[in-house]
């Protein structure tokens, strides 16, 4: 195997390991399609380019998660993108779901969308692509015990919420 | 020292799916521990649920294309994709420009030629590859989107077709298979532009469009005559009925 072929190996491995996390991912942090899958293309672009000095493979996925955020950062410095409805977002196996599963989850999705950035963010790392409490301190440039705490009230707001939207009927509402 | 409730709670919390010795010696110490933590399972598995959206199916393909060699468009000379890469680098670094850091540029016409090479050839080698119902159903509905419409003589030869983004936001590149070859077309519908104006760049020509809603930029190659597709795509870019 030449290096060329070795290297387009070795990046194909994490197009196919992460890709599909990355644009879960991106979708939730900006919200639209669109820019999710531009997201996701500049992040593995800029993966190829700097592909040598990934030395590490354990470190493959908090490196990815680090570009795909400073291209986000960028984009969002240029442009406030147009959110997508959470109602728009399409997930196939939704329909398998009961109607009462399927209102918890439509629910959540709202929830999730207005959960405070920094519950969020650490969220999504976590649920989405895997990392644990010590990756997400790395990468959020924050102690392990504060993101703990985030995970911690993130859920717990997660689930208040939806207790609240349960009592107050609107479960029935988005039908 | 076994764990107090607040503290497992707050653990399981940050961490539903530990796999902790402490948290699972922890788990089995009470009927009230096992209840919260059988509780944040089950919370889990709705928080991943909720949190699964479907991929685009050809978010791979695009991905792994990427780091596949360069080949050249049907017709194209092999050097000519190297040249291209070189003499728009050189562009790119006068103009001061850098699509990777910013997207920021400081005309349409360097955007076109930057969007152009980021990924104007692949979508010209993706072109007769798609399902072509497909295709149409796709331009109506993106169109839609910027409350334009496509008229059918330019809908009928859209071969590939995908959002995009412009200087003023996301926007629509097409390629279109013509008589006379392959043409790329990037609807702009926030950007104004000077009608009619041209420019080259390596081997390929573009044009700029001025339309009733938004812009385009028309691109062939020097021996097309952009010109000749002015007409198909600004009288076919119209505002939906009843939208100015």
């Amino acid at each position: 195997m030449s290096n060329e072929t070795g290297r387009q190996a070795r990046f194909n491995l994490l197009a196919q390991s992460y890709g599909a996390d990355l644009y879960r991912y991106a979708m939730w942090i900006c919200r639209d399609d669109a820019l999710a899958k531009d997201l996701v293309q500049e992040t593995f672009l800029r993966a190829w380019k700097a592909l040598d000095k990934l030395k590490e493979k354990g470190a493959a996925k908090s490196w990815l998660i680090t570009i795909l955020r400073r291209e986000y950062a960028r984009t969002f410095e240029r442009k406030v993108p147009k959110f997508t409805d959470v109602d728009a977002l399409e997930v196939p196996e939704d329909k398998e779901l009961a109607p009462d599963d399927r209102a918890e989850i439509t629910l959540l999705r709202r929830n999730i969308m207005n959960l405070p950035e920094k519950y969020r963010e650490p969220l999504l790392m976590q649920v989405v692509m895997g990392l644990s409490c010590e990756e997400i301190s790395l990468e959020l440039e924050i102690s392990k015990s504060a993101v703990m705490t985030q995970l911690f009230r993130a859920r717990e707001q997660l689930k208040a919420q939806l207790q609240q939207d349960g009592v107050t009927g609107n479960v029935h509402g988005l039908f | 020292m076994s764990m107090d409730y607040s503290e497992f709670k707050r653990l399981l919390g940050a961490d539903p799916r530990t796999r902790d010795p402490a948290m699972l010696r922890a788990r089995d110490t009470s009927p009230e521990f096992r209840e919260a933590a059988v509780e944040a399972e089950r919370f889990e598995d709705s928080l991943e649920r909720a949190l699964r959206l479907a991929e685009p199916p050809d978010l791979l393909d695009g991905l792994r294309a990427i780091a596949r060699p360069k080949t050249t468009a049907a017709g194209r000379e092999t050097w000519w994709p190297m040249a291209l890469a070189a003499s728009l680098l050189l562009a790119i670094t006068a103009a001061g420009l850098n699509w990777w850091s910013g997207h920021r540029w400081d005309s349409v016409e360097e955007y076109v030629i930057e969007h152009y090479y980021h990924d104007g050839l692949k979508l010209l080698a993706d072109s007769g590859s798609a399902d072509s119902a497909r295709i149409q159903a796709d331009v109506q509905a993106m169109f839609a989107g910027f409350d334009v419409q496509a008229a059918q003589p330019l809908a009928d030869v859209i071969s590939v077709i995908k959002h995009c983004v412009t200087p003023d936001g996301k926007g629509i590149h097409m390629v279109l298979e013509t008589g006379g070859g392959l043409i790329t077309v990037i609807y702009m519908p926030e950007t104004r532009v000077e009608d009619r104006e041209t420019f080259g760049f390596d081997d390929q020509q573009a044009l700029l469009v001025q339309l009733p809603h938004g812009s385009a930029a028309i691109v062939g190659t020097g021996t097309q005559n952009v010109a000749d597709y002015y007409a198909l795509v600004h009288d076919s870019i119209q505002p939906l009925p009843g939208r100015t």
